[in-house]
């Protein structure tokens, strides 16, 4: 029980990051980076070993966002010029172009490497058709629901792949879900095309939610797990679960990512011990808020370790 | 048919004028660049987005907002009592805006827009309208902190609305338009948007005008119509539901159509869009319509922002030429 873990996405080391913008620019080969990135994948399998956090991810240091990633591996997308998303940042939004198509497998090879390093389960990491339809173009698909399900086919085939690799975990990614509730149904569906006749333990995590517009229909979503953000919200999100006798896991994020304050074990016991009083102890995964990449390595280390630190001492209290 | 866009544009352009100004504002923030200098690149900007609508033959151009961080900061950065906050989600975009926060009353202590219009003004010799946020769609992305009352915080941003819609005014903008997408959300208080908003035209002599768009319209359409405004703006794009719910309302306004879609890279073609006009056409006379894509185009890369300014002028041109 109150088995921790990370949401997917860990911070970049500086090696890393320099590296990917010589490769960019075509100073660095793709073998010299992939080098890299596989030794700070070792860096992050070590890390999470030692912190002994029990589901481990692999920190998807060969990733940069979590769309375009599987959009530049998928047939049918093409990459856009640049459009603004806040402030001063801008990044490229794929449009799908014609139809979308897997040639070959995407993730399948760094989840076996990442596996082989490791005894803990590691997390096959996917994002959701949703999501990739919604922050995406489409000027192939005649509506958002065609372009949707038909990303839902690809995403199928690649969570069918990880199982077939071992992964006992299979996590599906809808960060956009709670941008138009009134879509709520169409990402079920999607979602539900993903995971159907999977036997690894399925999860999905939600983020930037209007809890109050999709709250009715979480317990709808075809997975096994919903990993939610609390400590962004100071656990308010509690609130909306008392006396619902939620049947599904749930992923308890108890650290905020988007904060460079490092929360204490205390701040993070006591929390857990309130969202214990809603949820069943063997219901719950703790882990951070969300995906850690825009803190820095150490902030990650620390927050990880509050993790698992609170966890354990919850755990211990249970027991006894 | 008058054509138009709603409000902002592309800020960088790969194709065309350039992306210095993203390395320019990092510099700028890292003081290794002075306000004039910055100054002079965003003129610069500002400038090649008007020529752009120009050259495409558009009828009522805008500045593109090459300045503004989001539809709100301008305004709320130069209002005493806002402190700037954390980011939050532009409506049901993948695209984020920083939440003001209004710690005490509002005060304007001077006109905000007023200088930055001029210069647009003065780019060209086609007329350029001026936007602003409407009252209500500004309190909606604000948190409150003082009046703790969402009419008083409505009726506060109105008044500061307004004082600035005069000044625009003043500096000879023909058109003064007030962005409204909180409309499309939720129940928003109708009876509150409209008294505010006749509050933010108050004495304003140029011609006023009401933007929707995102969301759906649901129970919005009649009220708008009531509204102290020459146009209403409706977004037929987001929700094409909301081209039938227009056909049932009485249309007692001036209306502005979202024909093209903002927020996708498909172009609409010539062909789809004249058959949207002839619709349009039986709703309203033609003097009294304009037509422009749904929402701003920021949300699109700069090449099909592009183009479609170039489709709505192009599309403009062969219908009335028919
Ligand atoms: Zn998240």
């Amino acid at each position: 029980m109150l088995l921790t873990t990370s949401v997917g996405s860990l911070p970049k080391p500086e090696y890393l990051m320099k590296a990917r913008s010589q490769a960019r620019k075509g100073e660095l080969s793709a073998k010299e980076l992939r080098q890299l990135e596989e030794r700070a994948t070792r860096e992050w399998i070590k890390t999470q070993e030692e912190l002994g956090i029990d589901v481990i991810v692999d920190g998807e240091q060969y990733r940069g966002d979590m769309v375009a990633y599987f959009a530049e591996h998928l047939g049918g997308f093409q990459n856009s010029q640049l459009v603004r998303s806040y402030g001063n940042r801008y990044y490229r939004k794929p449009i799908i172009m014609g139809k979308i198509t897997r040639p070959k497998p995407i993730t399948i090879d760094w989840w076996k490497f990442s596996q082989r390093l490791t005894k803990h389960p590691v997390k096959g990491m996917l994002t959701g058709p949703y999501t990739i339809m919604d922050w995406s173009f489409n000027e192939y698909y005649p509506s958002r629901r065609a372009a949707t399900l038909a990303i839902a086919q690809v995403v199928r085939e690649e969570a069918r792949d990880l199982e077939k690799a071992g992964a006992q975990y299979i996590q599906v990614d809808e960060p956009a879900i709670s941008t138009r509730p009134e879509e709520m149904d169409l990402a079920i569906e999607a979602l539900g095309i993903v995971t159907k006749g999977l036997k690894a333990k399925t999860i999905t995590h939600i983020c930037y939610g209007n809890f109050t517009a999709i709250g009715p229909k979480l317990h709808k979503l075809p997975v096994d797990q919903i990993d939610l953000e609390f400590a962004n919200r100071d656990f308010e999100l509690l609130d909306f679960f008392k006396g619902k006798r939620f049947s599904k896991e749930v992923g308890l994020g108890v650290v905020d990512v988007h904060n460079h304050r490092i929360e204490s074990r205390d701040e993070v016991v006591s929390n857990l011990k309130r969202a214990l009083k809603v949820f069943k102890p063997e219901q719950v995964y703790v882990d951070p808020d969300c995906g850690l990449k825009t803190r820095t390595v150490e902030e990650a280390v620390d927050k990880l370790r509050v993790v698992v630190d609170a966890a354990r001492a919850v755990r211990e209290q249970l027991v006894n | 048919m008058i054509t138009t866009l709603v409000g902002n544009y592309p800020k960088v352009a790969e194709d065309t004028y350039s992306t210095k100004l993203i390395g320019s504002i990092s510099k700028w923030q890292r003081q290794e660049m002075t306000d004039a200098q910055l100054e002079d690149i965003l003129r610069e900007i500002t400038r090649a987005v008007i020529q752009e609508q120009e050259q495409a033959g558009l009828d009522l151009l805008t500045d593109g907002q090459i300045r503004w961080e989001d539809l709100v900061t301008p305004m709320a950065k130069r209002i005493e009592g806002f402190e700037i906050n954390g980011l939050s989600r532009w409506f049901d975009n993948n695209v984020y805006y920083r939440r003001p926060v209004l710690h005490k009353k509002p005060v304007r202590k001077g006109p905000i827009l007023v200088d930055e219009y001029r210069f647009a003004a003065g780019c060209t010799k086609k007329p350029v309208k001026a936007v602003l946020p409407g009252p209500t769609t500004f309190a909606t992305v604000s948190e409150d902190r003082h009046f703790k009352s969402e009419r008083r915080l409505i009726l506060a941003l109105a008044e500061i609305i307004n004082a600035e819609a005069l000044a625009l005014a003043e500096a000879g903008a023909p058109l003064i338009q007030f962005d409204e997408p909180a409309l499309g959300f939720g129940k928003p208080n109708m009876a509150l948007a409209v008294e505010a908003l006749g509050i933010a035209t108050k004495g304003v002599k140029s011609k006023t005008a009401v933007y929707t768009y995102f969301g759906s319209l649901n129970g919005a359409l009649s009220p708008l119509m009531k509204a102290k405004v020459d146009v209403v703006g409706i977004d037929i794009v987001s929700e094409p539901k909301t081209l039938g719910a227009l056909k049932r309302t009485k249309i007692t306004k001036e209306l502005a159509v979202g024909c093209l879609d903002g927020r996708n890279t498909k172009l609409e073609s010539v062909g789809e869009l004249h058959a949207l006009f002839n619709v349009l056409k039986k709703l309203v006379p033609a003097d009294r319509l304009y037509i422009n894509p749904n929402c701003g185009l920021e949300f699109l890369p700069h090449p099909q922002a592009h183009a479609k300014v170039r489709r709505l002028a192009e599309a403009a041109r062969t219908y009335r030429g028919r």
